[in-house]
């Protein structure tokens, strides 16, 4: 009744190629959209922004760019932390090199290190596959974050071994720093994790998109039908570690404020990879759902018992938290092996036949 | 169908927490005191005794006495499993109500230092933290009392080159660290030592993980041969260390841990061949102060008390956990008294740190009397450097061994001065407070 997609007629191609060719998709994400540009930033409290909403969209980003490489084009990758480490690291340097430059640009910029980094790291991909090449990224993994550690140039010899983002001014407006407000932060994440996302899903609907999918589904057949796998393959690291480098940047400079060398080890890299399946292999959407079961779920179970007046130890809670988030991915997992993106789809298809089902 | 439930449950769920926002109401007369506690992650063996030692002072208090002056501590644990994500999380969680910071790694430190000048709420990180943060012209809202890592690594120097520092001209000096900000904290002062002196640093880092299998290091320290190994250790890398200095033979006197590295629970596993490793320490445990017997009392019998049964009383860091409480709850006695109110907010508990006197008299009135070397802390000086003791695992327990050791005061304070404006460069247009001497 609600998604009744009867007399909703297509006259042209160009109406049946649409972004949204169902009314009722525009309308969800104009709501989605007006949440998130008005009544979240009119409602959200200093705590809302940063640890539920900033971090959301953040972790989204990175997923979505670890998602295009893994779930568009089939390479498996396990150093989506430590491309994000070279974005922070190469935003900062950019900053501290450049002060005057505008922070918008310096995080743009930085996805291209990310990029060039992505592809070296890729090259591999060619000859080496499935979980040969997640060793491969591995590799990347560990030697990135050593080197974030030993290169102390990249931290400008700081004694700890830190990076800490300095206070940038944007337009007259405070971005970056201690004392930008969370407003600030929260309006210019979202701008650049919405253009991203428009970027990504118009790149895999078109024809690059689909040279991924095929060599996803069968790279031998992709090539017969006249594919270069090599580039196919680079594009795909090259485009998935330009976004996850910028999410990184945006990690450190528009969420932390500070990070250490081993921020940008392992966890970080399984995290990211658990949003992406989790959220959905193969697409965009996804990484929001994934992002917000595993990011926002846990600080929101950690507020219930309180407001509920629950007198909880907090270690005990954490201890549940934890139990908690586990038994629901494992639940996911086994109810949806396709991601929470693929419930939304069944959840979709019911409600268009809902309430007359064959 | 089952979908839908699920999804609504979820749905809702996230609603709650947009909703959540506001805090909730508290009762006027008790301050809320929050503290970033660790009970769980890798490092929770070190966390829990120090947890439960601040815990038990403070229930204590509130049992003893009725709180401070008939005000109620509201002390509250806030997890974060020594996690810096979760810290700023907790922080941003408890900072519209709390009087307090104690943010308990440098990490989370270094994340949330930038954060107190706009927020107005004072840190405190006893033992830990940005060793700078002394300088209270530039570092207004934190506090690092009684002693910082720098201290501690001055007093080390003046130990083993017993108070003579020209005795270590040509002595080769190595720093067994955890490769992480609080590791490398000390190393700006043992390289500016170094120069001064004429001995030679080298610092060995540890990398996380290679916490627990530290051969390479001792493999690099048996080649050097440095004459002292001083360690700045914490969690599984204490134990890890020890194991591989007992495989080695590097002899045990020459080996010395920070106050993090002199934990009787890593000294356990090693047992009688850990016996004369030594350990820098500003608390000694005192098994019989008075102060021990009104919390064993009033907490631990009473059956309030998370500590797995009274021996635990004794340990090094379960009372270094009470000295932590002492000083926060003696804050906020000094702002209570100067600013003659009950119920003090951050701003009066920031001047209450400032204006902390911790004699001797007042040491003996607390019932802590060989606890804790006495210190004040004044606008320009948040540390105190109170001084400390050097203390020597015996195979059961740790006992002090020396005098009461005391920094060089003025090669640390010039340190401080540089290295606290550079960071207030760094974080420019950063507040410092000139009025200040």
């Amino acid at each position: 009744m609600l998604y009744r997609i009867a007399g909703q007629f297509k006259t042209n191609y160009r109406a049946d190629h649409a972004l949204f060719p169902v009314r009722q998709d525009a309308v969800l994400l104009a709501v989605i959209l007006i949440c998130a540009l008005v009544v979240f930033p009119l409602t959200a409290s200093e705590f809302t922004f940063q640890a539920l909403l900033i971090p959301v969209l953040i972790y989204s980003l990175a997923a979505l760019g670890l998602n295009i490489l893994t779930g568009y084009a089939g390479q498996l990758s396990l150093g989506t932390g430590a491309f994000m480490g070279v974005g922070a690291y190469a935003c900062y340097k950019l900053i501290t090199i450049f002060p005057e430059m505008n922070l918008l640009v310096a995080i743009g910029l930085s996805g291209f290190f990310s990029a060039a980094v992505g592809m070296a790291f890729g090259l591999p991909s060619l000859r080496i596959k499935g979980f040969y090449l997640a060793i491969a990224t591995l590799a990347a993994q560990f030697f990135l974050v050593w080197l974030f550690e030993k290169w102390a140039w990249l931290y400008n010899y700081n004694a700890s071994g830190a990076i800490q983002v300095p206070t940038i001014d944007m337009f007259g407006i405070r971005v970056a720093g201690p004392t930008a407000s969370s407003i600030v932060q929260y309006y210019f994440v979202l701008l650049v994790v919405g253009l991203m996302t428009f970027f990504a899903i118009n790149i895999t609907r078109g024809h690059i998109g689909r040279s991924w999918k095929a060599v996803r589904d069968m790279d031998i057949a992709a090539e017969l039908v006249g594919i270069n796998l090599l580039r196919s393959k680079l594009i795909a690291f090259g485009v998935s570690s330009y976004i996850v480098g910028v999410s990184g940047a945006l990690f450190v400079f528009m969420w932390r404020g500070a990070a250490e060398p081993n921020l940008f080890d392992i966890p970080l890299s399984f995290r990211v990879l658990f949003i992406a399946i989790i959220g959905g292999l193969g697409s965009v959407m996804g990484n929001y759902l994934g992002a917000i079961l595993i990011v926002a779920l846990p600080v929101v179970l950690n507020i219930v018992p309180e407001a509920l007046g629950l007198d909880i130890n907090a270690a005990t809670l954490e201890h549940l938290n934890i139990m908690i988030i586990g038994a629901l991915i494992v639940t996911v997992l086994i109810v949806e092996p396709h991601g929470l993106a693929r419930f939304w789809a069944i959840i979709r298809e019911k409600l268009i036949i809902w309430p007359f089902p064959h | 169908m089952k979908t839908f439930v699920k999804t609504a449950m979820l749905g809702a769920a996230l609603g709650v927490g947009a909703v959540l926002a506001a805090p909730a109401a508290y009762a006027q007369d008790s301050v809320y005191a929050p503290n970033l506690s660790y009970r769980t992650g890798p490092f929770a063996a070190t966390g829990i005794p120090l947890m439960d030692g601040q815990r038990d002072y403070i229930l204590m208090l509130n049992e003893r006495d009725g709180g401070v002056n008939g005000v109620k501590i509201d002390y509250d644990e806030c997890e974060t499993g020594y996690s810096t994500e979760k810290g700023v999380e907790c922080y941003e969680k408890t900072k519209s109500k709390a009087i307090v910071t104690q943010p308990w790694s440098t990490g989370i430190t270094l994340q949330v230092l930038p954060k107190t000048n706009v927020d107005k709420i004072p840190i405190l990180a006893p033992g830990y933290g940005f060793s700078p943060m002394a300088n209270g012209k530039v570092f207004q809202w934190a506090y690092n009392p009684p002693a910082s890592y720098w201290d501690g690594a001055s007093m080390l120097l003046n130990y083993v080159s017993g108070g003579d520092m020209a005795s270590l001209k040509g002595k080769k000096i190595a720093l067994l660290h955890l490769d992480h900000p609080y590791g490398k904290e000390p190393i700006p002062l043992f390289q500016a030592m170094a120069e001064k002196h004429g001995f030679t640093f080298l610092p060995v880092p540890v990398g996380l993980k290679e916490m627990q299998n530290q051969s390479a290091q001792w493999l690099q320290i048996r080649r050097e041969k440095p004459d002292f190994v001083f360690m700045w250790g914490w969690g599984a890398m204490n134990a890890g260390a020890l194991t591989e200095a007992v495989k080695t033979k590097y002899p045990m006197d020459q080996f010395i841990g920070i106050w993090w590295s002199g934990h009787d629970g890593d000294m356990k596993t090693v047992g009688e061949k850990g016996k004369g490793y030594k350990s820098i320490s500003w608390s000694v445990p005192v098994a019989d102060a008075p102060v021990m017997a009104d919390i064993k009392k009033h907490v631990v019998d009473a059956g309030k008390s998370l500590i797995g049964g009274a021996d635990d009383m004794d340990t090094v860091f379960y009372q270094r956990g009470v000295l932590i409480s002492m000083i926060l709850v003696e804050g906020i006695r000094v702002a209570q008294d100067h600013f003659d109110t009950k119920v003090v907010n951050a701003e009066q508990l920031r001047w209450g740190l400032e204006n902390l006197k911790i004699d001797d008299a007042r040491i003996a009135e607390l019932g802590m009397t060989g606890m804790v070397g006495p210190f004040s802390t004044s606008c320009s000086n948040h540390t105190g450097h109170s001084g400390a003791w050097i203390l020597q695992w015996d195979g059961g327990k740790f006992a002090p061994i020396s005098d009461k050791l005391t920094a060089d005061a003025e090669a640390i304070s010039a340190l401080e001065q540089v290295k606290a404006m550079e960071y207030a460069e760094a974080n420019a247009p950063w507040p410092v407070n000139e009025a200040c001497k």
